[in-house]
């Protein structure tokens, strides 16, 4: 079983204004900059502090497994010697993809003595070396376990009134369970909690720890967007009216794929939230603010008609 | 221990009445497995019930089924466990393995696996014949060390059976068929290394999503490593002309220009600069994307300090793996 504690500890040190590594990744600079953007806004009303590592490398993805193992673990090295030079050793993304790499090569270099010396021969190069302090945590885990559910239900102004959003975990986030550990794989309920928490009603469904196929939107004609319609299909069928992710690759993948789904799957048409956004629309940012008339699938129609939309 | 079992019933003879769960109810002993209890009902309540089984002790690898949502080894379940992981603390619902045909109630028809395992050859295949060795075939224990992880396997199929690539596109050869080739391939004693990694590469290797199902083998045989030391070591033989491939060394290509994973040149890497009628295809996607501001910029400026990045990659870029 998975525990998520409301921790009151943790909840009292977020009035001293938490102090973050930040680790963006590459899809929320490139064609996801409102999920960037979000973030930010969403730090700075929780009144966290997040300080990005403007000179980090991306994270590898998975695809650079699949050409330089050992390149892909060395630059997340880099990245973390960075934010330990920065006094950050707490690092947080905001890419379920980015979360579980990251944590990957951690655990890898942690574990193994002659990977870390391995990885900081190489560094030493350029005058850089890694110590081992480094965590990496996505946002969904700082808000739950540094923030604290109940404080941020206190700070809802703007509930979703029982809007019924459907969680979509994406792979990395959970998977493998001894790389990311931080809740069951099999049974997360985290984003589920956020959304009862903001003011939504969850919706269970059996998509919500599949893949969203984005890996491989171009390797096949056609299969990606049959894993987006078979799991937005489920998730429409249990009563869905919008979904929340907190991956801006399944984000992409999503909101990019139901259409071509359509054909096998019929229409489903769910808007796809990114993380901050939904939470910080709760919180009382305009969602004009928010970026939301970027997603192909227009959010504003079911935020209308909810009258969520402020 | 009282358990509320959800059994999942169906005869593909009896093919005009549909598939149903059967209620039963059963007083177990407190660390019963599930196919203990799954014995006890057809023991005690229904006979009629038909799943495989063998060992017990999951070395056989018959017993795997969907229980209470997630694919595992009935005989490596207990009742309780799963009960609170994954029920409402006193039900055990099970169901046949996903991304097969049912044949009878648990057992499903298992012949698309067993397919794509033996398309693989599963068997050394040496240089010269077995009959002019007069002397075993010695292997160091570093190269065998490769091939532990992959002999666990049980070909339960719990890794087929939740891989998300089959469930749209059943060409997809599947993880544990990807670990067997990558078995043979790095068993020293093979003399087919170039056949092989040219077969998995047509059987759609690239095909993986890396969203990690595999992970939950009951074995630890972590196919996903295997996936991707195979798909290094047919881009180190030069089977590079597929998307999936190119894909792969594009990503690698901007991230050692830029330090990002640069999504314009990607796509139009993987698909192919010149390829027109492909990149025809993902223009649809594209134009609604730019339509909404959503584009990523065509060019990416280096994140600070990009040498660093590239001085990695060039001193530890001479062997692929």
């Amino acid at each position: 079983m998975s525990t998520i504690a409301l921790d009151t500890t943790a909840t009292s040190k977020s009035t001293q204004m938490r102090k973050y590594g930040f680790f963006p990744g590459c899809v929320a600079k490139e064609s996801c900059k409102e999920l960037y953007n979000s973030t930010l806004i969403l730090a700075e009303k929780l009144g966290i502090e997040l300080v990005e590592l403007k000179a980090a490398s991306c994270c590898g993805a998975s695809v650079l497994n699949d050409t330089h193992r050992d390149v892909a673990r060395v630059l997340n090295a880099r990245t973390y010697a960075q934010a330990e030079e920065m006094g950050l050793d707490d690092v947080v993304t905001i890419c379920s993809t980015c979360t579980g790499h990251m944590r990957a090569a951690n655990k890898e270099m942690l574990e193994d003595q002659h990977l870390m010396d391995g990885a900081n021969a190489v560094l030493a190069k350029f005058g850089k070396k890694y110590n081992g302090t480094v965590r990496v945590r996505h946002l969904l885990w700082v808000l739950i376990d540094d923030i604290g559910l109940d404080k941020l239900a206190a700070m809802v102004v703007n509930p979703l009134r029982g809007l019924k959003v459907a969680p979509f975990y994406g792979c990395h986030i959970i998977r493998p369970e001894e790389v990311n550990g931080w809740e069951s794989a099999r049974n997360p309920h985290s984003l589920e909690d956020l959304i009862e928490a903001i003011g939504g009603e969850a919706v269970d469904y059996a998509g919500k720890t599949r893949c969203c196929g984005f890996h491989i939107q171009l390797e096949k004609d056609g299969v990606a967007a049959n894993m987006v319609g078979q799991n937005m299909r489920m998730a429409k069928d249990e009563g869905a009216e919008a979904v929340l992710t907190p991956c801006p690759l399944c984000h992409l993948a999503l909101d990019g794929y139901q259409q071509d789904a359509a054909q096998r799957w019929g229409r489903t048409d769910l808007p796809i939230f990114h993380l901050p956004q939904l939470v910080a629309l709760a919180l009382g940012v305009p969602h004009e603010k928010l970026g939301i008339a970027k997603h192909l699938i227009d959010p504003t129609k079911v935020l209308f008609q909810r009258e969520i939309a402020v | 221990m009282k358990v509320h079992f959800k059994l999942y019933r169906y005869d593909e003879a009896k093919k005009e009445e549909p598939p149903h769960y059967q209620d039963v109810e059963v007083d177990v002993p407190e660390h019963s497995t599930v196919l203990d209890a799954l014995h006890q009902i057809k023991d005690d309540v229904d006979g009629s019930l038909s799943f495989r089984r063998s060992c017990r002790s999951a070395i056989c690898g018959s017993c795997a089924m969907n229980i209470n949502g997630t694919v595992g080894l009935a005989c490596k379940t207990q009742c309780s466990s799963t009960m609170e992981e994954a029920g409402d603390g006193t039900t055990v619902r099970v169901s046949p393995m996903p991304n097969f045909d049912v044949m009878k109630d648990l057992v499903v028809h298992m012949d698309p696996f067993w397919e794509k395992y033996s398309r693989l050859k599963p068997w050394l295949q040496p240089a010269e014949p077995d009959e002019s060795f007069e002397r075993e075939r010695r292997v160091s224990p570093e190269d065998m060390h490769k091939l532990v992880a992959v002999a666990n396997c049980v070909m339960c199929a719990t890794c087929y059976s939740l891989c998300p690539v089959v469930s749209v596109d059943p060409s997809f050869a599947g993880p544990a068929a990807i670990s067997y080739a990558y078995r043979f391939i790095e068993d020293v004693r093979d003399a087919k290394r170039n056949e092989r990694l040219a077969q998995i590469n047509d059987d759609y290797l690239w095909l993986c999503a890396h969203c990690y199902a595999c992970s939950y083998c009951p074995k630890h045989v972590d196919p996903q490593d295997h996936i991707a030391a195979t798909r290094r070591s047919t881009i180190e033989a030069g089977m590079t002309n597929s998307r999936g491939a190119r894909h792969a060394l594009v990503v690698a290509e901007t991230i050692k220009k830029t330090g990002m994973l640069a999504e314009t040149e990607v796509i139009q890497g993987t698909v192919g600069r010149f390829n027109i009628k492909g990149l025809l295809k993902v223009a649809p996607l594209g134009i609604r994307m730019a339509l909404k501001g959503k584009l990523p910029p065509p060019f990416l400026k280096p994140v600070p300090q990009v040498d660093e990045i590239r001085q990695v990659f060039d001193t530890m870029e001479a062997p692929v793996r």
